[in-house]
């Protein structure tokens, strides 16, 4: 199975009080679930079934996922730009497994 | 009317001589219909007609090729452009990964292609090319795996395996833009004669040739999509259907399917000769990977 990767696209940096755009594009089968594979088995429900993002250690995103969501989901969501700090992306996935990513907000 | 025929037909005539001649074998048929319709009254008058008809269709099938991303919405087009928003991007990623990864004792493929973005710019765009070691055709593809085999030692990835899918779109995204320039002289002749057989032969049972649909019918919906001209500048893509990364002899084995004719084998030759036919087809068009595809 291909590995997680994710291309994080925003600002580097911001003015205080300015809207940043924050787009984010995982690789992730999501598996609904279901399937029969090539070799006739089931294959299991897998999907990244949650993305939450804290901004500077403050939450201010998160998005259920369910089977309907698309493979290799795309997500875009805005924050006003406070203090210079991280923005921690974390998917869960089926299973328990998560993947972390950060991303850093240079406030001016 | 006419006025207007006139004007194609010398937009049709612009077309430098070099072109490969496509003339879809579906308009003889059309126009031998109408000989027996005596409504048409005068024969003067239906010579006239016929005449028209075979002035509009030639103008038609002798127009510019477009990309198969003039075929998109407009939102599927800034999407293929953008490329936080283009999953092929995330391919293009772990080619760029692969790229320069280490593994025992083999030479990097950047240890040799220092500088890639300059090195290999134009690259994907001189593809596929006769071997000049062991004079057959080979594609980007075949290239990047006869690197890593005899150069590198390492074993093959294998065609479509998601390794070389990324190297292969990491590599002709260093030349995302640049015009195809595949030569179909020299050694690379015999190859483009049995591709552009193979592009003309009916084939299936639906017992369609490509030409049909991909200079016939261009434009039109087949089933949900519109139909394209045939060529492959946008590959490896991103395919909705597929919900990842795929290389051109994939969708062709998807369109040998849709016709019922034989799925030729991943980098077999009877497809690698269609690639180079398509790509001498696609002359001058700039290359468009990672593209998206419906």
């Amino acid at each position: 199975m291909a590995s997680f990767n994710a291309r994080i696209t925003m600002p580097a940096e911001a003015r205080a009080g300015e809207i940043v755009e924050i787009r984010v594009l995982v690789r992730h089968p999501m598996d609904r679930g279901g399937q029969v594979d090539s070799e006739g088995r089931v294959v299991p429900r897998k999907i990244l079934n949650r993305l939450t993002v804290t901004y500077a250690g403050e939450p201010v995103f998160r998005y259920d996922m369910h089977t309907g969501v698309s493979a290799n989901p795309f997500v875009s969501f805005t924050t006003r730009a406070v203090e210079t700090g991280d923005l921690t992306f974390e998917w869960r996935e089926d299973g328990g497994a998560t993947f972390t990513r950060t991303a850093r907000l240079v406030v001016t | 009317m006419i006025p207007t025929a006139l004007i194609l037909r010398s937009r049709a005539s612009g077309v430098s001589k070099d072109a490969p001649e496509r003339t879809g074998p579906s308009f003889e048929t059309r126009s031998a219909i109408a000989p027996q319709d005596e409504g048409y009254g005068s024969g003067k008058a239906f010579w006239l007609a016929t005449a028209l008809i075979s002035l509009l269709l030639t103008a038609a099938t002798a127009e510019e090729i477009k990309p198969g991303s003039a075929f998109l919405s407009a939102s599927m087009q800034r999407q293929q452009e953008d490329e936080a928003r283009n999953p092929g991007w995330l391919w293009v990623e772990q080619g760029e990964e692969l790229f320069s990864r280490r593994e025992g004792a083999a030479p990097t493929c950047i240890s040799c292609h220092t500088d890639p973005k300059q090195s290999l710019r134009g690259a994907a765009a001189r593809h596929p090319q006769v071997d000049a070691a062991s004079g057959k055709l080979i594609n980007l593809e075949g290239r990047i795996e006869q690197c890593r085999v005899d150069r590198q030692k390492q074993p093959a990835f294998g065609y479509e395996s998601q390794e070389l899918l990324g190297l292969t779109a990491y590599v002709a995204s260093l030349s995302k833009g640049v015009p195809l320039t595949v030569s179909a002289e020299g050694a690379a002749k015999p190859y483009y004669e049995t591709g552009k057989a193979f592009y003309d032969r009916r084939q299936g049972q639906l017992n369609l040739a490509c030409t049909q649909c991909h200079d016939g019918l261009v434009g039109q919906k087949l089933r949900g999509d519109t139909i394209s001209y045939g060529i492959g500048t946008g590959y490896p893509a991103y395919r909705l259907e597929w919900n990842g990364l795929g290389s051109l002899h994939r969708r062709l084995r998807a369109c040998s399917l849709g016709v019922r004719a034989t799925q030729f084998d991943y980098g077999s030759d009877e497809y690698l000769a269609l690639e180079l036919y398509l790509a001498v087809r696609a002359k001058g068009l700039a290359l468009e990977a990672p593209g998206l595809r419906r």
